[in-house]
């Protein structure tokens, strides 16, 4: 194979590999920042900004958004988003509790904002703030919210009990009163439904914790708001900062072409100056 | 072909200042090229948001490798026309191949290694192509070292031109490995990644604007105008040691 076909080759593949990743670059759409990166969320409204992502569902009027709070503790962070956010100072939570996630512990809360408002939150310290990452629904004919809960039982295969000790803390429901629906596979993963009359129960088991997503009221499309969520959830990320790596690497780079360059400046210089001792010895002998 | 006994070659290759022309701007290309590529590889490809900056290494540490290869089949091309033609030169080429190969398979591993820490959490796994990688500049640093140890020239050229020619091995195994043993962690970037690959990530046109540039610098480039060098110092090196020998027979 000569040069030419051989470049043209290495060419062709390259450009496959352009044509596959910008058909990925469609799938792996992200709002980007300088201290985080949230999923963008298909078929909800963007309404990012400067440091915040945030997507809207009007006919839920659900909204899921990601931001920075400056606060000494989880509920201030809770507290100092919502306040920036809806200009509202919040009382305490309804619920609290935390999960261990790959990338950390995060703090789940949730707030009765008002009678047709409720804020499910998640927030972690990052880089000495905390990420707040709220869904907020302002639906008055419906309450929805969103938590996770650590399983108490890893071996189970469903997230049944989570989902019941969810809706016993918030709805105050007796969960042996809903009936178990359908497996429902989304995006996120497997979702097992429980559901009664104006009360639907979703629960998806991951790893050590359950996502849990409660409806009451008038049902809507929580299945869309539930993979959402979860989408942002766990597409969330931090970028790392390994600046000193890349420092480490080039230092390496250079260390071994320098040496290599120089070993050869070395060893011309040695031949000089042995060319010199020989030119020195021959008048000697003269 | 460059006879190093005659009186004309032992002058022009002494002569610092004797550098061909072609060489001078090989040389002047080869400097810029580098710093071009490091500016497009450090500041005109957008940063890895998953990964972070140390994914910029990515674009010396591939192109690393193919540098090598280039290198290391001038060592092949070296030994086997030596074998055919018996001409010092082609052992010269087939040497300077092997130290210039050795130093950019080494810019590789170790590259590999430090991009390897933030991303898989260790800066080692005994991984198959990590592994071969560590074997391919093991087997070129024991030519610099047997080569050392033959004194006869004759028979020293010819052996390690046929070790030269075998261990040629080493790099295809590197290359090929990972599109063989499924049971690797190391990314491909042009083609699907293995099932277990740890810290791969989408070639992007920013991607392809900063490896394509770096890709040719170091397959073409690098090796041939390092390569060149390094056989014009290794015919000083044989013509003085030449002339130390004239001398101790005077």
């Amino acid at each position: 194979m000569n040069t030419t076909l051989r470049l043209a080759l290495l060419l062709a593949l390259l450009s496959g590999a352009i044509v596959s990743s910008q058909d990925d670059e469609n799938k792996l759409a992200y709002f980007q920042t300088a201290a985080f990166n949230a999923p963008v969320l298909s078929g909800w409204e963007d309404q990012s900004r400067d440091q915040v992502a945030q997507f809207q569902q009007p006919a839920a009027a659900a909204t899921i958004r990601t931001a920075l709070a400056d606060a000494d503790g989880p509920i201030a962070a809770a507290e100092a988003e919502l306040s920036s956010w809806l200009g509202v100072e919040v009382g305490q939570p309804v619920y609290q509790g935390k999960v261990n996630l790959a990338d950390g512990t995060w703090s789940v809360l949730i707030y009765d904002i008002d009678a047709t408002s409720t804020a499910s939150i998640m927030t972690r310290r990052a880089e000495g703030q905390f990420v707040v990452i709220s869904f907020l629904e302002r639906d008055p004919a419906a309450r929805t919210v969103m938590l996770a809960v650590a399983r108490d039982e890893a071996a189970r295969e469903d997230a049944g009990a989570e989902v019941a000790y969810a809706v016993a803390a918030l709805n105050a429901a007796d969960f042996s009163a809903l009936d178990a629906g359908a497996v429902v596979e989304l995006p996120s993963g497997e979702w097992a439904t429980y559901s009664r009359e104006r009360q639907l129960a979703m629960g998806m088991v991951f790893g050590n914790d359950s996502f849990i997503a409660l409806q009451e009221g008038e049902i809507g499309d929580l299945e869309t708001l539930a993979d959402a969520w979860n989408r942002t959830l766990l597409g969330f990320f931090v970028t790392p900062d390994n600046r000193i790596y890349l420092a480490l690497g080039l230092f390496v780079v250079f260390v071994i072409l320098g040496t290599l360059v120089f070993s050869f400046r070395w060893r011309a210089r040695g031949i000089q100056k042995d060319l010199a001792l020989l030119d020195e010895l021959a008048r000697v002998d003269e | 072909m460059t006879d190093i006994s005659s009186s004309n070659a032992l002058e022009n290759p002494m002569e610092p200042g004797a550098q061909p022309r072609l060489l001078r701007i090989l040389t002047i290309l080869t400097v810029l090229g580098f710093a071009a590529t490091l500016i497009l590889g450090l500041f005109v490809a957008g940063t890895d948001i998953q990964q972070g900056e140390v994914q910029r290494i990515f674009y010396i540490h591939m192109p690393s490798f193919f540098g090598a290869f280039t290198a290391f089949g001038a060592t092949v091309v070296g030994g086997i026309l030596y074998l055919a033609r018996r001409s010092e030169t082609w052992d010269q080429i087939a040497l300077a191949g092997v130290e210039v190969g050795l130093a950019f398979a080494l810019i590789n591993l170790l590259t590999g290694a430090v991009w390897a820490r933030p991303i898989w959490n260790t800066w080692w796994t005994w991984d198959p192509r990590l592994t071969s990688a560590a074997i391919m500049c093991l087997t070129y640093a024991a030519y610099l070292m047997l080569r050392a140890g033959i004194e006869d020239p004759n028979r020293r050229r010819a052996f390690m031109s046929v070790y030269g020619i075998f261990a040629f091995v080493s790099v295809l195994i590197t290359l090929f490995i990972i599109r063989i043993v499924p049971e690797t962690i190391h990314p491909v970037i042009v083609g699907a990644s293995p099932q277990n690959a740890q810290g791969g990530f989408e070639a992007t046109s920013g991607v392809v604007l900063a490896l394509v540039p770096s890709l040719l610098l170091w397959l073409t480039l690098m090796p041939i105008t390092l390569i060149w060098h390094r056989v014009r110092l290794e015919i000083r090196l044989e013509a003085l040691s030449l002339q130390k020998i004239r001398a101790l027979n005077e």
